[in-house]
């Protein structure tokens, strides 16, 4: 997994608990490299899960929500630093079909060795979208987050419901519908 | 101590950790700039292994191109030398067949001549057609743009083709619509070889009814479509062969016939020709009903007619016709039974000729107002007669220099363009039947006459065999003996002595006056065995005093073969006597 995930992980953690708080957190969650984190650098996703259980200890909070948090929190770091991204979408439906289809190739340009998620659509009707998470990688509230926080984006609301897959193994099934 | 640090202050923890993240982040930047570097080498080396390559295709590709090149010159100059290796043996057996013929009284053996000469006739036109072919593979087949007079061109066709072995007993009907225009451009030759093959064909494949050949012509962007139909009413074509009819070497089983005849190429070098004119070529046809055979050509219209005039054998009948008898004319010719056919063709002309064994006897030979004409052999040994005409072009003016016509077995494409560059008037086709050589001889001469001395009188152009022309004024007796074949003039000379060799001449004139009326009379009067009995005798007495023009009209009236000149026998009896008139007057000076 891509360093930044790490690196934002522990800013929005600092923001919310202070450099203390994360320096303690940090050092009881008994990293492999004890935090030491770079942006440019890939880390085992069980680290992040490691991260998140040891605030999670810490603060109350269930990692579910904290997932979600953070999964609101990479959205706004998406907007800030990939406007590009957003630039030609129109609704909440467009950006979630691109990520696929062209977010992840572009990713894949500059870091052919990433291992990334595949996030399928498909649209059953009017205000609707299916969309199938599937990773190795069970980061599932996180990307319930990152729905929620595309919504609020393009100022939509709607109703995600958060399903295994029936059929496939390492799925998450999406349901997202639009509040008309 | 770390009570006293202000808020700002990291922990040491976090500078720690900083500084390992910053190490990590270095560490990867130096591999990855390592990564980068490498992939670039290795671009670079692909790129010049690309580079390379390129090279090493494009090498070997203009290396196939040279030898595909060569190769398909290698097959130009094969058809070339080939047309030439056959045709020349060939025009030698179908010559010699021509000269026995021409002299043969035993029917019986005239007979076996004329078997001889249908078979190397037909012999002849299965080579050319396989020349053809290979012509058309090679890509050397090239399309003239000429005026053509279809009518004219369909009308030949018919009458050749009704005295023609299968067209004996046979009707072929012409009908050109009037919306064909008059004149068009287009290849005439290849025209012909397309109309005569399909009214070839019909008359192979039909037992009776007549043979239809229509014309018609509509509308079209380059001008007008042609098209022509070719209609019998015999064996017809099964629709399971129509499809096959115009593919190489295949034939329909003629149930007319036996045997298989031809080489099956026919309609497929028509096919070919047609495409290469622009056009579609099919038929429309049921078993036991008949044929259609059709094509569709586009032709531009000449709007001027006129412009007839100005190419081939046309123009020649517009000029008076000029005497070709007494000319001389330098023949470059190595092959000994080429040699024999052509002197003996030349000699039955009344022509003079100087026979040169190769391009540099011919070079040695020729001065300019020795000869009326040269005719040039193309392959020849030591030096050939292109290389000849144009060392003589260069030595010598053109004002000096005579008609030049080259003769050649070779595809005349293939030559062409060479021959013309070195200045060769006209390319004669080996072999060259008797008429088309004295055709060409006559339009030639008549041309260098027209455009070099113009003559006061048609029969005063008969020069005598001298260097220098001589002048009317020489004395009287000099001038009649030169106007006579200088072998007949020394013998008679000798018998008679000068003045009984006048008196001779006297008697001759008077004796020919006489029998040339009767001779009119009898022809007015449809008498038509004094006519040739009377030619016949006209005929000795003029070869008994060398006047070789004279015996020739007289052999045609004799043969009735005047029409060959596109003269009536008055007309050629009105020649004779002119020409009698003349030499009285030039006796009695």
């Amino acid at each position: 997994m891509k360093g930044v995930i790490f690196v934002e992980l522990i800013k929005m953690a600092e923001g919310a608990f202070g450099e203390d708080t994360v320096d303690m957190v940090i050092e009881k969650a008994d990293l492999d490299n004890d935090g030491a984190f770079t942006a440019v650098g890939n880390y085992p996703c069980s680290e992040l899960v490691k991260i998140v259980m040891a605030f999670s200890d810490h603060s109350g909070l269930s990692p579910e929500v904290l997932q979600r948090k953070f999964g609101h929190w990479m959205l706004g770091f998406f907007v800030d630093n990939y406007p590009e991204f957003f630039a030609d979408k129109d609704s909440a439906f467009a950006l979630l079909e691109s990520v696929d289809q062209e977010i992840h190739v572009e990713v894949k340009k500059l870091y052919p060795d990433a291992d990334l998620p595949r996030f399928d659509t498909n649209r059953p009707g009017p205000g609707r979208l299916e969309m199938v998470y599937s990773s190795a990688n069970r980061l599932d509230a996180f990307c319930h987050g990152l729905i929620e926080a595309c919504m609020e984006r393009f100022e939509e609301e709607g109703d995600v419901v958060r399903a295994p897959h029936p059929t496939e193994q390492n799925a998450i099934a999406f349901d997202i519908t639009l509040k008309k | 101590m770390m009570t006293d640090t202000t808020d700002d202050r990291v922990s040491r923890r976090r500078y720690d950790r900083e500084c390992q993240a910053r190490k990590e982040a270095e560490a990867l930047l130096e591999q990855k700039s390592r990564a980068l570097f490498k992939a670039n080498d290795e671009l670079s080396q692909n790129a010049a292994r690309l580079e390379q390559a390129v090279q090493e295709r494009t090498a070997e590709l203009s290396l196939a191109l040279e030898r595909a090149e060569a190769a398909s010159t290698a097959r130009s100059r094969f058809i070339a030398t080939m047309s030439h290796e056959i045709r020349t043996p060939l025009g030698g057996l179908l010559g010699m067949i021509d000269l026995l013929s021409m002299d043969e009284v035993d029917p019986g053996k005239q007979e076996l001549l004329d078997y001889a000469n249908t078979a190397g006739t037909g012999l002849s036109r299965i080579v050319n057609d396989v020349l053809d072919f290979s012509k058309m593979e090679a890509g050397v087949f090239l399309f003239e743009q000429e005026n053509v007079d279809i009518r004219a061109l369909i009308e030949s066709i018919r009458i050749l083709l009704a005295t023609h072995e299968h067209g004996t007993n046979r009707r072929i009907l012409a009908r050109i619509d009037d919306s064909v225009p008059k004149l068009f451009l287009g290849d005439a030759t290849r025209m012909r070889q397309i109309i005569s093959n399909l009214v070839n064909n019909a008359l192979r494949y039909s037992t009776d009814g007549p043979i239809i050949v229509r014309a018609g012509a509509k509308a079209h962007p380059d001008g007008v479509l042609l098209r022509v139909e070719v209609e019998d009413f015999g064996v017809g074509i099964a629709e399971e062969n129509i499809d096959n009819l115009f593919k190489d070497f295949t034939q329909i089983a003629n149930p007319l016939t036996a045997a298989a005849q031809g080489t099956g190429l026919g309609l497929a070098i028509c096919k070919r020709i047609v495409l290469g004119m622009g056009g579609v070529i099919s038929v429309d046809s049921r078993l036991n009903d008949g044929s259609t055979f059709w094509f569709e050509v586009p032709v531009q219209p000449v709007s001027n007619p006129d412009a007839q005039g100005s190419n081939g054998s046309k123009a020649a009948h517009g000029l008076p016709p000029e005497g070709i008898v007494g000319r001389r004319v330098l023949l470059a010719e190595d092959n000994l039974i080429n040699q024999k056919l052509l002197l003996t063709y030349l000699d039955r002309m009344g022509l003079h000729v100087d026979l040169a064994e190769n391009g540099r006897i011919a070079l040695e030979k020729f001065a300019p107002g020795k000869y009326d004409l040269v005719l040039m052999d193309v392959a020849m040994p030591e030096m050939d007669g292109l290389e000849a005409t144009r060392r003589i072009r260069d030595k010598w003016s053109d004002a000096q220099i005579p008609p030049m016509l080259a003769l050649t077995a070779h595809v005349m494409d293939a030559v062409e363009e060479e021959a013309k560059l070195v200045g060769i008037d006209r390319i004669l086709s080996k072999p060259i039947p008797y008429e088309d050589l004295k055709l060409a001889i006559e339009i030639e001469i008549a041309a260098a006459s027209g455009k070099n001395a113009p003559t006061s009188a048609p029969v005063a152009s008969v020069r005598p065999d001298a260097p220098e022309p001589t002048p009317e004024t020489g004395t009287e007796a000099r001038t009649f003996f030169d106007l006579m074949a200088p072998t007949a003039a020394e013998s008679l000379l000798d018998i008679f002595g000068h003045d009984g060799l006048i008196d001779f001449a006297g008697k001759f004139i008077t004796d020919s006056n006489s029998r040339i009326e009767q001779l009119l009379a009898a022809e007015r009067s449809g008498d038509v065995k004094t006519v040739t009995d009377q030619a016949h005798s006209l005929k000795g007495a003029a070869l008994a005093l060398g006047f070789a023009d004279l015996a020739e009209w007289a052999r045609r009236i004799e043969h009735g073969e005047t029409h060959l000149d596109k003269w009536t026998v008055a007309e050629t009896a009105a020649n004779f006597q002119a020409r009698l008139d003349y030499l009285d007057k030039v006796l009695k000076n």
